[in-house]
């Protein structure tokens, strides 16, 4: 890492940051109550991202033999001398900073390869046949991790962690579908049996589900739809969207955009968190950015780039990404304050209307507006004289991000961690209860 | 390449492996981006490793690293090994592969121009000419944010397999991506995602003349944003642009009919399938309808000569006259159904196991010029483009909103609408296609599948159709 800086610093760069990432993964993946394939992954990643008079330019380095690092460095120099300039001059978080291990987020026993990961599956498999699933899908897969990160501008640290985590899909018959998630840091917090049986749950009552109707309705929705819609909240809230005018935040700082009962952070060194990290790719300390407090959007999150351009603190949050920006602001652990609600006091507050509990598919008509529509996905269940009611399928929301937001009229004191293959960020989540949702169903 | 390949496959043998693949492979990646006319960073990416997979007493495992010394090759196969044996115990159905022929082969996509060869400033250079075309002064529309991506990769493989295959291949692609938002006093935005993409060199972007893409595309924003009206809603007839008939072929066609699903190996993620095993040979739409997945078109983005199991590939018939006709499979696929592979596993890195991908997936064009379609329809909707689309997971309901689409009013295009809404049950839409137009023209997509997830490139597209007495609004 050290002569890719040393290398960076000879060929007239101002500021460089050098990651290194050595990670080892495992993942089961199982359908039919059996096993499919193991995955094993031992990588080691290096990234490289460059500053200068306005310019950047950035490279991810997957490749341990062979890799020649000053040379990639000098391509990236000299393409810094041809690139038009940039929107703002800036320079690197200027270091040195302390950084102190997160509480929680390291267990020895699974940065062992061998960590019972069949045992898990075959415990959610048989949990979710226990409570009515027929047949039985999902993904375990855990694995450690150790980064390290060095800055010209003084900046140099390391943080590792572990993580496990499971999703369970289960099938009662073929469209009555049931979720359940379990995500931890450590094993001692990883309940597989307990996702197997909530997915179980869920996919026996969805059976006999009759065609759902287009309308309006009061809706709760399970952790697992809010946090897909929270996620895309978090991508509103990050100044690059803001930057690249895809964000339905534009100009929205210190205003209204949802009801007083949202409030919503992102913190990076969340105790236990299943994406906390002692520093960002910048090498700034990761931290606690409030992103909507009681509506009100308080903050985006930055990179020293966007923080540049918005003249706004640093958040720690800076992630490489080799795609387009080399390194943009995202989050690591979103967290929705609960509510003060059982989640039947959400149905007997809703008295008709649907309870929603999985969702996939979100896509856009217009990201700066918010119009979207998703997918209802597993049980979505009539609510009816405040109760759980039969089962429906074929539905999707279709309505607007922001009037969603503004339409939440109570959460639930109980919480859930999200995370999995349509939810990236991990998101600490209740149930919530929203008003006049536009559902639309397919002829 | 080829030693390292060797050296993993006999290793996981030696380690008890009934059966062993190996595959190096090596992506290097650049991206240039123009955001409102000033630079984002240029990035680039080099990944080079080695992926191994297994089968042991019926039991897959997969291992991969991106080291290369002997050592840890090693290492790698005895791990996919070790874990295909413990995960056994859990297995309910042995996994078998369809017996196929072994291939010694070398290949490469055309590439007449090294894109990795051209310089940094000749790509900005066609960025900024882009930037110039969008002027408000050309193209009559306000443009708050134009994001202009060039992107180029090149990725090198070498196949090697217990049953003898050993296969090299090279594919560049070369990609331009558009997403422009356009804006308009008192009728608001709207946002547009153009993406032209192709299995070849520099020579592709000299033939796009991607500045008069990007100013046709403009100038279609700021028509919509000006005169677009409201849709009708209600029962009508359309003729769907053949952007839309791709996107349609490839999400509820191409995707219900990849095997893995209707087996219920994507349960989890992207889900299982509404075809099930006993619908080969069922009606599903008019005899309008054929449906063909071709990774084999020339210098097309889904285009390979060989899938990553060493199958050779050639052009499927998913629905044929209406018909359910093949499904795409992969070797694993193919012994449970009895029959042989059709070339569809897929891997966008060394890292990642082969999974069933489409790669060009389209509807067979019959002979109805887009005035002869549009000629028949007293009142209906032109649905040219789209921007939202949705799918469950099980491929049946389905939704596509409009973005570039127009009245037909006696048989003739009329004034703009805003957002037509077509929200409709798969055989709902097949059933009702009544013509099919002879112009194909095809998008490119990154299609998502897989966990973790693996982005595949792929064209999808068609001739314009026409579908009658179909409900329009959500």
């Amino acid at each position: 890492m050290n002569r890719i800086l040393s290398a960076s610093k000879k060929l007239g760069v101002k500021s460089a940051a050098v990651g290194f990432t050595r990670s080892r993964d495992q993942m089961v993946r199982f359908s039919n109550n059996s096993i499919t394939v193991v995955n094993s992954w031992q990588t080691e990643v290096s990234t490289v991202y460059l500053v200068s008079n306005g310019k950047r330019a950035a490279c991810r380095i997957e490749e341990q033999d062979g890799a020649e690092f000053e040379s990639v460095v000098k391509e990236l120099a000299d393409s810094m001398k041809v690139t038009p300039r940039g929107d703002v001059d800036f320079g690197l978080p200027k270091g040195p900073f302390t950084y102190s291990d997160v509480e929680g987020t390291y267990d020895k026993r699974l940065a062992e390869i061998d960590t019972g990961l069949i045992d898990a599956a075959e415990n959610a498999i048989n949990s979710a046949r226990k409570e009515g699933a027929q047949r039985v899908s999902g993904v375990v897969v855990s694995g450690s991790w150790e980064h390290f990160v060095i800055t010209s501008a003084g900046a140099e640290g390391s943080s590792k962690g572990t993580g496990i985590e499971i999703t369970v899909r289960a099938f009662a018959t073929d469209d009555a579908t049931g979720q359940g998630i379990s995500i931890a840091t450590n094993l001692s917090r990883f309940d597989p049996g307990a996702a197997g049986a909530t997915a179980g749950t869920i996919a026996k009552r969805a059976r006999g589900a009759t065609a759902g109707k287009s309308g309006k309705y009061s809706i709760v929705l399970g952790p697992a739809i809010f946090a897909d819609l929270i996620d895309r909240v978090a991508d509103s809230a990050s100044a690059y969207t803001v930057d690249l005018g895809f964000s339905f935040f534009q100009d929205s700082l210190g205003k209204k955009v949802a009801s007083e009962k949202l409030t919503l952070h992102d913190n990076g060194r969340l105790p236990n968190g299943p994406g906390s990290i002692a520093l960002d790719d910048e090498g700034y300390p990761t931290g606690e950015t409030h992103l909507i407090t009681k509506g009100t959007l308080e903050n985006y999150l930055h990179t020293s780039y966007t923080a540049a351009k918005y003249n706004a603190r640093l958040t720690g949050s800076a992630q490489f990404e080799a795609g387009v920006a080399g390194m943009i602001p995202a989050p690591r652990n979103l967290i929705v304050e609960p509510g003060d609600q059982r989640f039947e006091n959400l149905l007997d507050k809703a008295q008709t209307g649907l309870y929603i509990t999985n969702n996939w598919y979100t896509r856009f008509q217009n990201y700066q507006t918010g119009d979207f529509s998703t997918i209802c996905r597993d049980g979505v269940f009539e609510i009816k004289n405040g109760k759980l009611g039969n089962p429906v399928k074929g539905l999707r929301v279709s309505d607007n991000m922001i009037r969603i937001l503004q339409s939440i009229e109570a959460l639930s004191n109980e919480r859930h961690w999200i995370r999995w293959w349509e939810v990236p960020t991990p998101t600490l989540t209740p149930y919530v209860l929203v008003r006049d949702v536009g559902i639309t169903a397919s002829k | 390449m080829e030693d390292k390949a060797r050296l993993a496959v006999e290793q996981a043998l030696r380690s008890g492996a009934d059966y062993a693949e190996a595959r190096v492979q090596r992506d290097v990646g650049h991206t240039l981006t123009l955001k409102n006319g000033t630079a984002e960073p240029v990035t680039s990416t080099r990944k080079l490793g080695i992926g191994i997979r297994v089968i042991v007493d019926g039991s897959m495992g997969f291992a991969s690293t991106n080291s290369l010394e002997s050592s840890q090759i090693r290492a790698s196969a005895e791990t996919a090994v070790k874990t295909a044996k413990a995960a056994a115990r859990l297995i309910s159905t042995p996994t078998k592969l369809a017996p196929e022929k072994s291939w010694e082969d070398n290949w490469e996509a055309r590439m007449r121009i090294d894109t990795q060869q051209v310089s940094i400033q000749e790509k900005f250079d066609v960025l900024s000419s882009i930037e110039k075309a969008l002027s408000p002064e050309q193209v009559n529309v306000s443009l708050p944010s134009r994001i202009l991506l060039l992107d180029d990769e090149l990725t090198e493989k070498f196949y090697f397999n217990s049953e003898g295959s050993k296969i090299r291949g090279l594919v560049p692609r070369i990609s331009l991506f558009l997403m422009l938002t356009g804006e308009e006093k008192g009728k608001g935005t709207i946002q547009r995602m153009h993406h032209e993409a192709q299995s070849r060199g520099w020579e592709a972007v000299k033939e796009w003349n991607p500045p008069a893409i990007a100013a046709d595309q403009a100038r279609m924003l700021g028509r919509v944003l000006r005169e677009g009206v409201q849709p009708p809603r209600g029962e009508i007839d359309l003729v769907l642009g053949s952007e839309v008939t791709g996107i349609i072929c490839h999400e509820s066609c191409g995707h219900p009919q990849e095997a893995d699903r209707i087996l219920g190996r994507e349960g989890a993620q992207a889900g299982e399938s509404y075809v099930k095993r006993d619908m080969l040979g069922q009606r599903i739409g008019s005899e309008h309808v054929t449906i063909i997945d071709d990774p084999t078109l020339p210098n097309s983005y889904g285009f390979y000569k060989y899938d990553d199991e060493g199958v050779k590939a050639r052009p499927r018939t998913l629905i044929k006259d209406g018909i359910i006709a093949e499904l795409l499979h992969n070797r694993e696929t193919a012994a449970e159904f009895g029959v042989s592979s059709n070339a569809a596993a897929r891997s966008v890195a060394y890292d990642r196991e082969p999974i069933i991908r489409m790669g060009n997936t389209f509807m067979k064009p019959e002979d109805y010029a887009l005035d002869e379609l549009l000629g028949d329809i007293k009142h209906g909707v032109y649905m040219k483009s789209f921007m939202e689309w949705n799918i469950d997971d099980r491929r049946y309901n389905q939704r596509y909103v409009g973005l570039e689409a127009y009245i037909i009013e006696d048989g003739k295009i009329g004034t703009p609408v805003r957002n037509p809404i077509l929200e409709v049950t798969t055989p709902g839409l097949y059933g009702s296609v009544d013509a099919v137009g002879k112009e194909v023209e095809y998008s490119a997509a990154t299609c998502g599948k897989g966990d973790p997830q693996q982005g595949a490139p792929v064209w999808t597209g068609g001739p314009p159709i026409r579908i009658r007495r179909i409900r329009l609004g959500g």
